[in-house]
């Protein structure tokens, strides 16, 4: 079995079942499938997702610490790209919009922003051999969700922000920092004490309670291990880093719950919005990514090399999907742009056809 | 002689009958009862896009405003299409309904997908700058909801409203509809299972939509009569599929609808843009015929 493939069944396998099951449901007994959804909604999206992100920022982290530092030179092209494709998935997102009269939708040009980091590795692991270009791929990805996580961080139809909320977010940093201070080597400490404060601030200020724990995660136990090997040799890796191995299973039934809960939405629901977020991820983030690499000049990757590496970023799929529960509240707006952030899967095959079709890195 | 000359004038009063207005002050037997008490008002939906047919529905709403004197109109939403500039205010709505408002005809609007979020502070929706909001008419409490986003501030205020209100009839309307037999969007299922088990609860007798640009008017569903009327501009012809939940239904032309609450009955009239009509009844608070 390859690497990718590897990979995508030690993260991704239950995540897609949820939303096929998800999808028939939704579309064959819709009263009790959104009943369903709407319950587990609060659990999964905003108590369960919260560990999912933290998993991820451990794994950035862990990337990034000493030991692995990486060099500016491979770090500042994914980042350019990574500003530049959301400016184009914005400006693209908008273009659309203008040609519409549906400027209800506006805010969701944040959803498109999204990148599906694990899919993203999957297909940077099939099409590459170049360390390099994985490696790009991942900061690339990671950057995006990032940024896009700083701009739906504020969910719009919460209540509003107060500083006694805020503080417990602080205060919650401060539990941490003095977690490790102490030598705290159990990962329950941190969760146990630090987590529901921080939580609840998020959940009180009206910050999407799902980020929770990242302002967390810089104190967690953690042990170095290269960018690349982000998401993989999981079990080998468990023994020095206690959230992956203690989360490791759960985090595979919140994906399922996460794909079941949000993956559900009514076929018929295909309008403006699905279009508006698949023409931004699919059209504008390739095109910022490579206008934006284009300015910067890098000659670390051959052209071929950068369009093949944009097309694998203009998938949105999961992360997408969350950011869309944050951006519009239940009804037709959230429905339109969900459509189009699992639309955003189309991405992946035109990314695949690319690399056959212009003899990029393992089709070369 | 006499036989014959009783025999013209039963012919010649048939045909003032069959001449005269459907709808006149004291006949029980027209569709609205037009009675001096009851509230009335009208419902259109997907209107506003400044087009001749829009046009035409407002003038037909202007002439039976003229026989059954309506106060208000619903408007259940994408008030305008396309641009919403101060100038597309006048041609859109204030240059068709002008004979309506000037004759003091008050609107209140929903919103739909296609309007935009500031709208509601149009002087002329009267919203006063609120995106979901409640008035009273009469006995009959109207609750206007934004289900562009039904967030969950939003579904606790239906819910406080409902609580408290008193009056014998409960009314909402929003643009996308709980049920709908329409083939481009047809029922928000989403929506349905957020607002209707407080629509149940809390005895919600009749709800109005728009969105599916047709006239339909369904089964009563768990007790509750809903209306979809977004034809009143637009017009998505032969959209509607009709299903067993369909009671009335009408996607020939454009259309509005004419209302009336008196007592314990709610009557309704649909009109088509030519004036013909096309559905009309009676709605028992408890229960329907």
């Amino acid at each position: 079995m390859s690497r990718s493939w590897r990979d995508a069944l030690a993260y991704y396998p239950l995540l897609p079942i949820g939303a096929l099951i998800a999808l028939v449901w939704a579309n064959t007994a819709s009263d009790s499938y959104f009943r369903l959804a709407q319950a587990l909604a609060f659990p999964v999206n905003d108590i369960g997702v919260a560990f999912g992100i933290a998993s991820l920022a451990q794994d950035v982290v862990e990337a990034l610490g000493p030991g692995h530092a990486l060099r500016w030179r491979t770090v500042r092209l994914p980042i350019v790209i990574a500003i530049g494709g959301i400016l184009g998935t914005a400006v693209a997102y908008a273009t659309y919009l203008h040609f519409t009269d549906e400027q209800i939708l506006g805010d969701g040009w944040r959803i498109a922003c999204g990148v599906d980091v694990f899919v993203c590795v999957a297909l940077a692991r099939l099409v590459f051999r170049r360390r390099a270009a994985i490696t790009t791929v991942i900061l690339f990805a990671v950057t995006s969700d990032a940024i896009a996580l700083i701009l739906v961080s504020r969910r719009p139809f919460a209540t509003s922000a107060d500083a006694v909320a805020l503080s417990l977010i602080v205060l919650a940093v401060v539990v941490s920092a003095l977690l490790r201070r102490f030598g705290a080597r159990s990962m329950w400490g941190y969760l146990a004490f630090a987590g529901p404060i921080a939580w609840l601030g998020c959940y009180w200020s009206g910050l999407q309670p799902a980020l929770a724990l990242l302002p967390l995660v810089p104190f967690f136990p953690h042990a170095p291990r290269p960018l690349d090997d982000l998401g993989s040799d999981l079990h080998e890796h468990a023994r020095l880093s206690h959230f992956e191995s203690v989360f490791a299973y759960p985090l595979q039934a919140v994906a399922f719950l996460f794909g079941l809960t949000n993956a559900g939405v009514l076929l018929r629901g295909i309008d403006t919005g699905t279009w508006a977020v698949l023409t931004a991820s699919l059209i504008g983030r390739p095109a910022g990514i490579l206008l934006s690499a284009a300015l910067f000049r890098d000659h670390l990757f051959r052209w071929k090399e950068l369009f093949v590496i944009a097309l694998i970023g203009s998938v949105g799929l999961a992360f997408a999907l969350f950011l869309s529960t944050s951006v519009f509240p239940e009804g037709p707006l959230l429905t339109q742009t969900k459509l189009g952030a699992i639309a955003t899967l189309a991405g992946s095959g035109i990314a695949i056809a690319a690399a056959r079709a212009l003899r990029v890195g393992r089709f070369a | 002689m006499t036989r014959r000359l009783l025999g013209h004038l039963l012919v010649l009063a048939g045909i003032a009958l069959a001449l005269m207005p459907p709808v006149s002050a004291g006949e029980s037997a027209a569709p609205l009862p037009n009675r001096l008490a009851s509230l009335k008002f009208a419902a259109i939906g997907d209107n506003g896009t400044g087009e001749q047919p829009q046009y035409d529905v407002a003038y037909q709403m202007d002439q039976w405003h003229q026989r059954f004197s309506f106060d208000m109109v619903i408007m259940l939403g994408d008030n305008l299409y396309g641009s919403q500039q101060p100038s597309d205010f006048v041609r859109k709505f204030e240059r068709p309904y002008k004979p309506l408002l000037d004759a003091g005809v008050k609107f209140y609007a929903s919103l739909g997908n296609h309007d935009n979020r500031s709208n509601d502070a149009y002087p002329l929706f009267n919203m006063n700058g609120d995106r979901y909001y409640t008035y009273v008419k009469k006995d009959v409490r109207f609750l206007v909801l934004d289900t562009n986003a039904l967030d969950p501030p939003q579904l606790a205020w239906v819910e406080r409203i409902l609580q408290a209100a008193s009056e014998r009839w409960k009314i909402a309307y929003f643009h996308h509809p709980l049920y709908s037999n329409g083939g481009r969007h047809g029922s928000e299922v989403e929506l349905r299972v957020l607002l209707e088990p407080l629509f149940v609860k809390y005895g919600v007798n009749v709800v109005y939509s728009g969105h599916d640009h047709i006239y339909e008017r369904l089964t009563p569903q768990r007790g509750i009569t809903y209306f979809v009327a977004g034809a009143s501009g637009e017009l998505r012809r032969g959209d509607l599929r009709r299903s067993p939940t369909t009671a009335a239904g009408f996607d020939q032309d454009r259309s509005f609808m004419l209302n009336e609450v008196a007592g314990d009955d709610l009557f309704f009239q649909v009109i088509s843009r030519t004036g013909s009509t096309v559905d009309n009844g009676v709605i028992h608070r408890k229960g329907t015929s």
